[in-house]
C-alpha cells in the first residue's frame, strides 16, 4: 500500500493511529530503514514466515489499538524454532485488540535511540532525537528541532544529547552510521510535511547495531482523527 | 529582514519628533504623570503635547483638550488612560493621522474573555487607521540614544549597546540601575505587554537593523509566530547575537499524548532546541543574559575557545579554570616563548602554567601590562580572563609609607589605577582578543568601574565571567552552523 492509502484507510476506520506494521510501512516509504518483518494472521503463517526470515525472530501482537507492548507482555523475543513461534503467535493472537502478529528478524544491539515527531501550535512540526528504549522517560535525554531540518542542525541536535558518546565507537561496537541516522531524522520531518494528518511519530527503539547500522524496530504514527483524507497523489519516497 | 532601521514600522515609535501624551496630569501620584516626568527628566528634545480634558497646562507644558486640537499629527501617542477610554482615544488618534502608539493601560486580554474582545476591538481600530502599537498592558519603550523613555522609572546611566525586547516590563525599567552599575545600558528596549499588535518578532527586526544595538536581549515566556521567529533570528544572528532568557517551560508541564515524543515535548526542551536552531543563545538566568550581553557590547569576538587565566591567588584561578572546563573553553599550556617571557615577571613561587599564578608581583605594574601583553601575544590563546583584587587602600598604603599625605595618596592611587585600566584596554585594542575580569569585591569600586568604562567587562565571580565568554564562543559556532544550514537548505 502507498502511504496515502495507509493513512486514508486508518482515517476512514475512525482510527487515531496506525498499527506498528502500518507505521513502519509508511516510514519505510520515506527511506527509514526498518527491520525485516512479515504480518501473519495465524500461528501457521507465523511459523512459515519465521522460517523464511531465518531464526531467531521476534513475534509481536499487532492491531490498530495496541501500544506499549512490552508492558503488557505482547512481545516474544529470540524465538529459535517453528514450534516456539507457533505457540507464541497463538497466545498473542488471543490478546485484546490483536488481529495479527508481526514476525520480525531479531535486531541485536545494546544502543537504543528514540526518534520522533510532534506538532507544536506555534512552531509546527518538530523532530526529536534522544535516548531510547524503556528508560526513555526516566533519562529524559532528548532534543528537538523544527522541521524541516538541515543536516548541520541535525548534527547539532545529536551532539547536544547527553548520550552522544553512544554514537561513537563504544565498548567494542562500531560508531553509528551518522549519515543514516541523520537521514532518518530528516525523513521523519518529511513525513510531517507531506501529511498534515500525522500529528505525532515515535520510532522507538531505533537500534544501533554492533556494526553501527541504524534499524527501526518499532514505530507508532499518531493521526489527527478529524483530519481530512489525503487527496490527490503525493509521492511517498522523497529524496 | 529589514536593512535600514527607517523601514521598521517601529522607527517613529522609538525615534519620535513629537509625542501626544494621554493620562498625564498635575496629580503627581498618577502613573501617567510619572511617565511624562521620566520623559522630561531625560531631556527629550522633541515636542510633547499633553492631552487633558480639563487642565490648561500639565507639568508646565501647554495641554490640549483633544488630540484633534494638536497643531500637528504627532509621531507617537502614549496612552495611560482608564481602560474604557483607550479604544475611543485610539480612534481619535487615527483620525488625526497618528501612526504609532504605546498603550500602557491594562485590563485587556489578561483579564479574560471580555478583555480579549476589547483588545480585538482596539486592534481593529488601529488597523483601520494603519497605526502600529505596543501593548496594551505594557510599560512602554525606551530609546536612550534618542532621549526617549516612556516608562515610569527614571532612566539611569548612559545609552549602551543592548537592544532589548521583553514580555515583562520589569526587565526594562528595573534594569536601568543594574546596567548602569556595570557601566552600560540599553540602546532601545521594548516592553511588549499583551503584544496585541507589535510582538517580540517586530522588536527583533527593529533591533537587528538598529545601528546602536550591538546585541539583542530577550525575555520570553512564550513565542507566537514561531516559524517567522526562527526565520528572522537566523538572519539577524548573522549580523549580531541574540541572547534569550526563556521561562515558562517548567511549570506549564507536558501534554497528554499517545506517543513518547509527545509526552517528552515539554516547552522547555522544545524552546531549547529551537533557540539553538535559530542561532539564539539561551541564558540560564537574568544575570547570565545581561552578562553575555555586556560581553558582546564591548569585546571583540574570540577567534576560538582557548583562554588564558591570569591570577595572583591560587583558588580563584583554579575555580575559573574549572568553570572553563565545564563551559567548553580550553585552558591550554602557553607556548615556550610565552613561558619564557612570563618567567621574567613571575616569582619562583608562582606558576608559569595556565592559569598563570603571579602570587606576589615583583613589579606591580607588570600585572596590568607586561604579563597580559605576553599572554595576549601567544598565538594559541584567544581570550584573557584576569582576577582582580585591587582595592584602592592596597595601593594607597605604600604611597603613604613613602610620605604622601592621605589625600595625596588617595589621589595618586586613583590615578595609578586609572592608568592600569587604560593599559589593559590598550592591550585589548591592540591584540583584538577579548579581555574580561572578575572580582569578589564591590563592582562599584574605582578599578572595576575604570575597566568597564574602557570596555573591559568585570564580573562578580569567575563562573559568571566564564559563562559570558563561553557565550561568545557559542555564538561564533552557532553563526557558522547557521551559514552551513542556510547553504544546505539552498
Amino acid at each position: 500500500m502507498t502511504p496515502e492509502e495507509i493513512i486514508n484507510r486508518a482515517l476512514s476506520q475512525g482510527r487515531d493511529r496506525l498499527s506498528e506494521h502500518e507505521s513502519k510501512e509508511l516510514l519505510a516509504a520515506f527511506g527509514v530503514p526498518v527491520c525485516r518483518e512479515v504480518l501473519a494472521r495465524t500461528p501457521e503463517e507465523a511459523a512459515a514466515s519465521a522460517a523464511t526470515l531465518g531464526f531467531p525472530v521476534a513475534v509481536k501482537a499487532c492491531g490498530a489499538e495496541i501500544s506499549h507492548k512490552s508492558e503488557q507482555s505482547l512481545v516474544a523475543l529470540s524465538l529459535k524454532t517453528e514450534p516456539e513461534v507457533r505457540e507464541a503467535a497463538a497466545r498473542l493472537l488471543d490478546a485484546d485488540g490483536a488481529d495479527s502478529v508481526i514476525v520480525a528478524e531479531m535486531v541485536s544491539g545494546s544502543r537504543e535511540l528514540l526518534l520522533g515527531l510532534v506538532r507544536d501550535l506555534q512552531f509546527g512540526p518538530c523532530v526529536m532525537a534522544g535516548a531510547g528504549g524503556v528508560l526513555t522517560e526516566v533519562l529524559d535525554d532528548v532534543a528537538f528541532r523544527m522541521a524541516p531540518t538541515a543536516r548541520p542542525d541535525i548534527e547539532d541536535m545529536l551532539d547536544s544529547l547527553a548520550c552522544r558518546p553512544m554514537l561513537s565507537a563504544f565498548r567494542g561496537q562500531a560508531a553509528a552510521d551518522r549519515d543514516a541516522l541523520a537521514d532518518v531524522v530528516a525523513a521523519i520531518g518529511k513525513v510531517a510535511e507531506a501529511f498534515p494528518q500525522v500529528s505525532e511519530i515515535d520510532v522507538n527503539p531505533v537500534i544501533i547495531t554492533k556494526s553501527g547500522q541504524i534499524v527501526a524496530v518499532d514505530a507508532l504514527v499518531v493521526l489527527e482523527r478529524s483530519a481530512p483524507a489525503v487527496a490527490g497523489k503525493i509521492s511517498g519516497k522523497q529524496s | 529582514m529589514i536593512e535600514k532601521i527607517e523601514e521598521s514600522p517601529l522607527f517613529k515609535m522609538v525615534n519620535p519628533e513629537s509625542i501626544a501624551f494621554f493620562g498625564a496630569s498635575n496629580n503627581f501620584a498618577a502613573m501617567g504623570t510619572n511617565m511624562l516626568s521620566s520623559l522630561m527628566a531625560l531631556g527629550f528634545p522633541g515636542r510633547i503635547y499633553p492631552v487633558h480634558p480639563k487642565e490648561e497646562t500639565v507639568r508646565g507644558l501647554a495641554a490640549y483638550k483633544s488630540v484633534a486640537d494638536l497643531p500637528e499629527a504627532p509621531d507617537l501617542a502614549v496612552i495611560v488612560l482608564p481602560t474604557r477610554l483607550v479604544i475611543q482615544t485610539m480612534e481619535e488618534c487615527g483620525k488625526k493621522g497618528v501612526k504609532t502608539a504605546i498603550v500602557i493601560t491594562a485590563g485587556f486580554r489578561e483579564k479574560g474573555e471580555e478583555g480579549a474582545a476589547e483588545e480585538k476591538k482596539l486592534w481593529d481600530v488601529a488597523r483601520k487607521y494603519g497605526i502600529r502599537f505596543l501593548g496594551p498592558n505594557c510599560i512602554g519603550a525606551t530609546n536612550l540614544h534618542a532621549k526617549l523613555n516612556t516608562t515610569f522609572m527614571r532612566a539611569e546611566g548612559s545609552p549602551g549597546g543592548i537592544g532589548f525586547a521583553s514580555q515583562s516590563g520589569s526587565f526594562v525599567t528595573q534594569m536601568f540601575n543594574y546596567l548602569a552599575r556595570f557601566g552600560t545600558g540599553f540602546s532601545t528596549a521594548f516592553s511588549v505587554g499583551n503584544a496585541a499588535d507589535v510582538d517580540l518578532i517586530d522588536c527583533i527586526e527593529y533591533l537587528g537593523a538598529c545601528p546602536h544595538t550591538k546585541v539583542i536581549g530577550m525575555y520570553v515566556e512564550g513565542i507566537r509566530r514561531g516559524r517567522e521567529f526562527v526565520a528572522l533570528c537566523r538572519e539577524v544572528v548573522r549580523k549580531k547575537p541574540i541572547v534569550a532568557l526563556y521561562v515558562g517551560g517548567s511549570k506549564t508541564g507536558r501534554r497528554a499524548s499517545l506517543s513518547h515524543t509527545g509526552t517528552l515535548a515539554g516547552p522547555d526542551k522544545l524552546y531549547d532546541g529551537i533557540f539553538r536552531q535559530a542561532g539564539v543563545l539561551r541564558a540560564r538566568s537574568v544575570d547570565e543574559m545581561f552578562d553575555i550581553c555586556r560581553a558582546f557590547c564591548s569585546l571583540p569576538l574570540p577567534a576560538g575557545n582557548a583562554i588564558a587565566i591570569q591570577t595572583h591567588s591560587g583558588g580563584p584561578g583554579t575555580v575559573a579554570a574549572d568553570a572553563c572546563g565545564r563551559a567548553g573553553l580550553s585552558v591550554p599550556d602557553f607556548s615556550a616563548q610565552t613561558a619564557e617571557r612570563l618567567s621574567e615577571f613571575v616569582p619562583s613561587t608562582g606558576s608559569l602554567a595556565n592559569p598563570v599564578d603571579i602570587t606576589y608581583s615583583k613589579n606591580p605594574e607588570s600585572f596590568f601590562s607586561a604579563i597580559p601583553e605576553a599572554l595576549l601575544a601567544d598565538p594559541g590563546i584567544h581570550m584573557l580572563l584576569v582576577y582582580y583584587l585591587v582595592p584602592n587602600a592596597m595601593v594607597e598604603s605604600p604611597l603613604r609609607r613613602m610620605g604622601l599625605s592621605d589625600g595625596d595618596a588617595a589621589e595618586a592611587a586613583r590615578s595609578w589605577l586609572d592608568n592600569q585600566a587604560g593599559a589593559i584596554a590598550a592591550l585589548m585594542e591592540k591584540s583584538k582578543k577579548p579581555v574580561a575580569g572578575f572580582t569578589f569585591r564591590g563592582i562599584m569600586e574605582q578599578f572595576p568601574q575604570a575597566l568597564m568604562a574602557r570596555g573591559i567587562p568585570v564580573f562578580p565571580g569567575p563562573e559568571r565571567a566564564v559563562a559570558a565568554l563561553a557565550g561568545m564562543v557559542r555564538y561564533r559556532r552557532f553563526r557558522e552552523r547557521i551559514e552551513l544550514a542556510a547553504r544546505a537548505r539552498g
